[in-house]
């Protein structure tokens, strides 16, 4: 057992513990931190594979935006826990019907492996770099899946702004980049008056 | 061409380097501030600060109960209460200003026909325990005692102006 | 010296074994944090009399010579005073916003050269990880702001989640042109991109300059610093997210926030200002360039803090989305344009 194992460990098990706190805890908001701290332990873990690229994408893209948006609303529902639970039993075969699915898929597929002797990793120089090694692949080998998938986003996203998005007539709303152009000589209009003393009638410029 | 202009001047942030070119100017201007212990701003005869009661020359109080100060304090923080003395004159038993409550109008000192509340130059007090600052008749009493000699100049210079 | 760090290095291999990695791991870190928070106090001290003298003030000058020991006789008070946990607030989350507030700002200095050799982790990804580290510092704010049980908290940690959510994506595009022009994610590398014959004119921030732009801007907005400090708002929201904490945990809220100014004072120093390379050719590098640099960086933290009146909340999404994002996506695609040229002598 070296250096690298009890750190394996100490991560793995972190891992399933927020995993765990994810389902088992009653406020949303808990479980969405329980969450973030899933991603951030299984982000060492993919750290310790050398797969440091993918590991701070994790954190960045899921823990550092993703998750903070998803707060962001779990935050701002009122969540009625006994509205939520009342379908619960009626559901629950089909529930646990799909759970034991994945669990079988996950047996199969990572238990192959487990078995198999490559699952150790290929020891890399030290100046392998696994980012450039996966912005080679994406595009090279696998440039079309990749620019499919950008566009799918892209739909998505331009989807979900379509959907959401409504002019309605009527409502007063600010112009902001209308009040940002606003220019000094826009709103205030400098007047020149002549002194009491003088002539007695002001003149304007 | 204006348009043009504005563009210009909005990205390359003109306005923005301006703004920062005044601060940055005044970053070496001559410092104003004044040093409060060592230094102080000079007041004016009219300053409204700590309250004081006075006496006349003969060592009589001059206050003589008619609750004007009471009646007009819109704080509230004044109380009093009269009684006759032996030798038959109307004089206080209790004259109280709650100076957490004062908000220093001075209309105590406009009101008094005997010129007994006065407020005084005198702003650097303060009470380190809850009722400190719930000045009574035998403190406000002392306070008029010792600046007597401040208190009837200020209220010489400003007589003519009345 | 280098001689001596090495022999020592040996003797505690041979004594601890396994734990020496950790122990001196450890060292090191201590190392840079303990400075930093010594910069971080006399930040502090340096914003107030900095602000001081714009307003033509004088600034803090009475606990000892020229105010020197104020940033102490803060820390004292704070330390001193009582951590109030407001009632129906969630006790565990509440004292942990504070802690994760400060964490990714001390985090992120793992990767943060200082000159050629002195750096924790001469980590290949530095970049991305700093990115990492610097996204994660919103959490402290939600957290801080929820667990308050407080409208006004509350209110200043949504603002606030929302901006820093915003700019970051500007900053990271930023960030990507300069990652595209020195073709390294390594600050290490970076650095010696901009390294050339001809001093600042190597430097990346004149072929990036509205990518300079756009990340010192974003990261003052990163850092809640005016004038996009709305998630603090003290004249609006009472400070925002912060406004249930007292003592030490609310001073950690201002450890963090400083730290974060140095750290991108630093990371705009390095990125685009040549780190410790020097601005004339004559002059050999130093790690003193790269502190003169922060120095400059961190004085128009203070100067903007002096001079400009806060972005209201509409229009500083608008400054996120409609001009950064959209300027730094164009910028990519030129930098990229532009390199595949000869004229890109960068």
């Amino acid at each position: 057992m070296n250096f690298l194992d009890i750190v394996f460990y100490v991560f793995a098990a972190i891992t399933v513990f927020a995993a765990m706190g994810v389902i088992t805890s009653r406020n949303p908001v808990n479980a969405a931190l329980f969450l973030v701290l899933a991603f951030c332990s299984s982000a060492g873990i993919w750290m310790l594979l050398e797969a440091e690229f993918l590991a701070i994408v994790l954190v960045l893209v899921y823990v550092g935006a993703v998750m903070v948006l998803f707060l962001f609303v779990v935050m701002m529902l009122d969540i009625n826990l006994v509205r939520l639970r009342e379908g619960f039993w009626r559901w629950f075969p089909f529930g646990a019907g799909l759970a034991g699915l994945m669990v079988f898929e996950m047996i199969y597929v990572l238990g192959a492996r487990q078995t198999s002797d490559t699952v150790h990793a290929i020891v890399h120089p030290a100046d392998y770099s696994n980012t450039k090694e996966l912005g080679r692949l994406l595009y090279t080998d696998y440039v079309y899946p990749f620019e499919l998938a950008a566009v799918l986003l892209l739909v998505a996203m331009v989807a979900a702004i379509a959907l959401t998005l409504r002019r309605r007539a009527g409502v007063k709303t600010q112009n902001i980049s209308e009040q940002v152009q606003v220019q000094a000589g826009d709103r205030v209009r400098i007047v020149k008056q002549m002194s009491a003393e003088g002539t007695g009638s002001a003149t304007r410029k | 061409m204006e348009k043009i202009k504005y563009y210009f001047k909005t990205f390359l942030l003109v306005e923005l380097l301006k703004g920062l070119a005044l601060t940055g100017r005044y970053m070496f201007a001559r410092k104003i501030t004044v040093q409060f212990p060592e230094e102080k701003t000079p007041q004016g005869y009219r300053f409204r600060g700590l309250h004081a009661l006075r006496r006349y020359a003969n060592g009589e109080e001059r206050c003589i109960g008619c609750k004007l100060c009471e009646a007009v304090c819109p704080a509230l923080a004044i109380k009093i209460e009269v009684a006759e003395r032996d030798d038959g004159t109307r004089r206080t038993t209790q004259y109280d200003i709650d100076l957490t409550k004062c908000i220093f109008c001075g209309f105590c000192e406009e009101s008094c026909p005997v010129d007994a509340i006065v407020e005084t130059r005198i702003f650097e007090y303060h009470g380190e325990k809850k009722g400190d600052l719930y000045y009574t008749k035998p403190m406000l009493l002392a306070v008029g005692d010792k600046y007597e000699a401040q208190i009837a100049q200020d209220r010489a210079d400003d007589a003519k102006y009345r | 010296m280098m001689e001596l760090l090495l022999s020592l290095e040996q003797a505690g291999q041979n004594l601890l074994g396994v734990f020496w990695l950790p122990l001196w791991t450890l060292v090191k870190i201590m190392v840079i944090v303990g400075p930093l928070m010594g910069a971080v106090a006399y930040l502090t001290l340096a914003e107030r009399k900095v602000i001081g003298w714009m307003q033509i003030r004088i600034g803090p000058n009475r606990v000892g010579p020229l105010g020197l020991l104020q940033p102490l006789a803060d820390g004292l008070k704070l330390l001193m005073k009582e951590i109030i946990i407001p009632a129906g607030s969630n006790k565990f989350l509440f004292v942990l916003g504070p802690v994760i507030a400060l964490m990714p700002a001390l985090a992120a200095w793992a990767v943060v050269p200082f000159n050629a050799e002195l750096v924790l982790s001469n980590a290949n990804a530095g970049l991305l990880y700093i990115l990492a580290m610097t996204s994660l510092g919103v959490y402290g704010v939600i957290i801080a702001g929820w667990a308050s049980n407080s409208k006004y908290a509350f209110l200043g940690a949504l603002r606030s989640a929302a901006q820093i959510v915003s700019y970051e994506i500007a900053m990271g595009f930023a960030l990507v042109c300069v990652l595209m022009a020195a073709q390294s994610m390594n600050l290490g590398d970076i650095v010696h991109g901009q390294q050339g014959r001809y001093g600042a004119l190597n430097w990346y921030f004149i072929p990036l300059f509205p990518m300079f732009l756009v990340y010192f801007i974003s990261g003052v907005a990163e850092a809640n610093r005016a004038p996009f400090d709305v998630a603090e708002g003290e004249s609006e929201i009472v400070a925002g997210f912060h406004v249930e904490y007292s003592g030490m945990a609310f001073a950690l809220f201002f450890l963090a926030e400083y730290a974060n100014m140095i750290l991108i004072a630093f990371l705009t120093s390095i990125m685009f200002l040549g780190g410790w390379l020097s601005p004339v050719p004559f002059l050999p590098d130093s790690i003193v360039w790269i502190f003169a640099k922060v120095f400059f960086v961190l004085f128009l933290f203070l100067w903007f803090r002096a001079t400009f009146p806060r972005y209201r909340y509409d229009q500083l999404m608008r400054l996120g989305w409609k001009v950064f994002i959209p300027l730094s996506i164009v910028w990519v695609v030129v930098v990229g344009a532009w390199m595949q040229t000869p004229l890109w002598v960068w």
